[in-house]
């Protein structure tokens, strides 16, 4: 029966086994999470000195083959070989590290293990999960280190800056890894090259840079929302491409979606080119970062919950390496599968009888610390942004103006403001005796207060979504209950929407002109659809579009609205009109 | 069948106290190792856990809650794993590691028995917003789960003079050392109805952390269902 490791914990190699030939398994995956899974053999010193022991993807073995990299087989996303006796006497520590593929943190992932399997049998295995992470990038899961006899120790450490801070960790080549830097959120395949070809051209071919320029510090994983959808990070793994861009990206999406989408169309007026919907929709499908999990064979999809999938087919999908036959596939993984799926429910399940796996005063809370103890460490994750612009969005639904750039006001919806910090004052917004008219007559009315002063302002309300959206001269509807805060420099009026069928007779909405950022809130992550010929939503429901688009009320089941004394079902659509580049933003929420 | 909800599967426990997903909290009981949570807040629990509501040791720290019906508190005892949310609110974890925090009220969902704890009412706030204002100051070694509506944002005092000013419906927590004093931003005018809408802050001076929530809804969502 495998041990069960936990972190920190070490135990002799032959205390697990008698066998030196091991299979090393690595199972780890979160949704819509890649990763590079890689060994580094390190000399006494912990260091990377000899980069032909650096296994990972492109360099698949050692040069005596004492370490192979296998791929991905039996329900783990990646394997290796270790023949222990065959390793040199340089190498006295092999560290199995994961390293994050694109987007994401560690924090993410699911339940995952590190696991030693001898002639067939599972001997070791350390299971961990995300919520021993954080938001690192890379993770140290367990290392083969020689103390007198070969080890084997359950490490667990995240690294913060992912690849740059492991390479750095064990070569300390930074100077020439900078290379890597700027790729490493995104890593993966181009990201895992430069490195290696910095501390080794020779050996991994790629003689091909002088250092790449652009050292960007390590951790800055500024570009990922986006990023995911370009990076042919397939190309080095070659997973069956054809395994099925699966929906699973659904995860990534909405942030995707929420945040970028409704900016982006606004930096090129409304009439300008991209349409800005159909970008959320390339990343999902495009990113090429969910194959390797999916890749490896398809009985092997579903990263939860390997056991199911792996048990049946896994052994013989991914043909096991030659010489590896020994421990027959079959019977020997067959026989360590079923924890995997099992094994995370384990501690549950255990639990009426032996409450050891609670050990929480002594084990747990040191044990856990996944990010640093105490409040601050604790809180780290909620820290605010800082940065200069005048606008930026802090998380999905706290905003924070700074009204030292830009020195002019902010109207801001009364009652929106949730702290602030400097000299501010907030005083009320009156709309003047024609606006207070037209407010009253048209539902488009707004209370405002105008915030004014030196300082940075965080505005919320009830939790919903809020999308800063920039204005460069161009305009946008926006219906008066969703506005939440915009620059004074705007000028907004009230706009009639006509049509015949509409309780009251036409529909009112405020917009935007001008030269500044408007916030808009939703209750929920919003679609934004292109306008097509053929777009509709319910007046209810839309949220703001862009002004350039003409909307045309149609009222299609009217029908039934006369049946029924009351409303019943839906009362008005509207359809909207307008060159490609036009858009609408609806919420899953009807007013 | 069970293959799309296989990934909501409890993760193994690595810690006294972790959440699962974003708006619930699983703890690790142990006997010995007491609880106290909020009254109605468990949602599921696996093992021996039992619950005793307004325990005298509460009662005696929290005399002057002004709850009329005693202190919000249960204390969970035994051994297993214990489920709890308020309503879908995010769920803050916070090892306190000989560090201390003060919470409001309704943003706390559960600390370890063993702290230090006490309850106070908020210096210079008479009564705010027709509740009072008060909040719960934890401190030693152990754990504390907060609950905020929507994912907050902490933001650093950055100490010296300068003041932080905060709505109190969207204060969470912050840290106790920090200065408190009320702040009645309101003029003659806007009595007659033509206010900002920001009538009252709390100012918070010195070095410190003050968690904010992006919701002004502080509805004591677990009180109100009784």
């Amino acid at each position: 029966m495998a041990r069960e490791f936990q972190r920190g914990h070490k135990a002799r190699i032959s205390d697990l086994t008698a066998g030196t030939d091991l299979y090393v398994g690595v199972q780890i995956s979160g949704p819509g999470l890649t990763f590079d899974i890689s060994c580094f053999g390190l000399d006494a010193d912990e260091r990377l000195s000899d980069d032909r022991y650096f296994i990972f993807y492109n360099q698949p073995k050692s040069p005596e083959e004492s370490v192979q990299l296998l791929g991905a087989q039996a329900g783990d996303t990646e394997s290796f070989r270790v023949t222990l006796d065959r390793i040199p006497q340089q190498i006295r520590k092999l560290s199995f590290t994961a390293t994050l593929d694109g987007a994401g943190q560690m924090s993410q992932i699911g339940p995952g293990y590190i696991r030693i399997v001898a002639g067939g049998e599972e001997v070791a295995r350390y299971p961990f999960n995300g919520s021993e992470f954080s938001t690192e990038r890379a993770v140290m899961l367990g290392d083969f280190y020689f103390k007198d006899v070969w080890r084997f120790a359950a490490v667990g450490q995240g690294f913060d800056g992912g690849l740059d801070a492991l390479l750095r960790n064990f070569g300390g080549e930074v100077a020439e890894d900078e290379p890597a830097a700027p790729q490493q959120p995104q890593a993966a395949a181009p990201g895992f090259a430069p490195p290696a070809q910095a501390a080794a051209p020779p050996a991994f071919g790629v003689p091909a840079g002088g250092p790449a320029p652009a050292p960007a510090p390590a951790p800055a994983p500024a570009p990922t929302p986006a990023a995911p959808a370009p990076q042919p990070v397939a190309q080095g793994f070659a997973p069956p491409p054809g395994a099925t861009p699966p929906p699973a990206p659904a995860p990534p999406a909405p942030p995707v979606h929420t945040a970028p989408t409704i900016v982006a169309p606004m930096h090129t007026p409304p009439g300008g080119s991209p349409v800005p919907p159909p970008a959320p929709a390339p990343a999902p499908y495009g990113q090429p970062g969910q194959q390797p999990p999916y890749g490896p064979g398809p009985g092997q999809t579903a990263p939860p919950p390997p056991g199911y999938a792996a048990q049946p087919q896994a052994p013989q999908a991914p043909a096991p390496p030659p010489g590896y036959g020994q421990p027959t596939p079959p019977p020997g993984y067959g026989q360590p599968t079923p924890p995997p799926g099992y094994g995370q429910q384990q501690p549950p399940g255990q639990m009426p009888g032996q409450p050891a796996p609670y050990g929480a005063p002594q084990g747990a809370p040191q044990g856990a610390a996944p990010q640093g103890p105490g409040v601050l460490g604790a809180l780290q994750q909620f820290k605010e942004t800082p940065t200069g612009q005048r606008w930026t969005q802090q998380n999905k639904k706290l905003v924070r103006v700074d009204l030292g750039v830009g020195e002019q006001p902010v109207l801001a919806r009364q009652g929106s403001m949730v702290l602030y910090q400097g000299k501010v004052d907030f005083s009320y917004k009156g709309a003047g005796f024609t606006g207070r008219i037209v407010g009253n007559a048209t539902g488009q009315e707004m209370q405002l207060m105008r915030c004014t002063g030196k300082g940075q302002v965080f505005f919320a309300e009830n939790s919903t979504m809020l999308h800063p959206i920039e204005l460069q001269g161009d305009a946008v509807c926006v219906s008066a209950e969703n506005v939440l805060a915009f620059d004074e420099s705007l000028q907004y009026e009230v706009r009639r929407i006509e049509g015949h069928g509409i309780p009251g007779g036409a529909l009112f909405t405020m917009q935007f002109q001008g030269t500044g950022t408007v916030v808009v809130k939703t209750h929920g992550v919003p679609v934004v659809l292109p306008v097509t010929p053929t777009t509709f939503a319910d007046c209810n429901a839309v949220v703001a579009w862009s002004a350039a688009s003409q909307v045309v009320v149609s009222s299609q089941v009217r029908m039934r609205r006369n049946s029924y004394p009351g409303d019943t079902g839906e009362s008005v659509n509207l359809q909207f009109r307008g060159a490609p580049g036009n858009f609408i933003v609806v919420q899953p929420y009807e007013i | 069948m069970n293959q799309p909800l296989a990934g909501f599967a409890p993760a193994p426990v690595t810690a006294r106290m972790e959440n699962h997903g974003n708006h619930m909290l699983k703890v690790a009981m142990q006997t010995g190792n007491d609880l106290l949570a909020r009254v109605g807040s468990m949602v599921a629990y696996e093992g021996f856990v039992q619950y005793e509501p307004n325990p005298p040791a509460v009662r005696q720290i929290a005399k002057d809650w002004l709850t009329g019906e005693g202190a919000p508190l249960m204390k969970c005892s035994g051994d297993g794993l214990l489920y709890l949310a308020d309503y879908g609110a995010n769920v803050v974890v916070i090892n306190l590691n000989g560090d201390g925090i003060s919470v409001n009220a309704t943003n706390l969902l559960a600390f370890d028995a063993h702290l230090t704890w006490g309850v106070e009412r908020v210096k210079g706030l008479a009564k705010f917003a027709g509740q009072g204002l008060w909040n719960t100051r934890i401190s030693g070694q152990g754990w504390v789960a907060l609950t905020s509506r929507g994912k907050p944002i902490v933001v650093d005092c950055g100490g010296g003079d300068d003041e932080t000013y905060v709505d109190p419906d969207a204060l969470v927590a912050w840290s106790p050392n920090l200065k408190v004093k009320g702040k009645r931003s309101f003029r003659a005018q806007s009595l007659i109805g033509r206010g900002s809408g920001e009538a009252y802050q709390m100012a918070f001076s010195g070095q410190g952390i003050v968690v904010v929530q992006p919701s002004e809804d502080s509805t004591d969502r677990l009180r109100v269902r009784g």
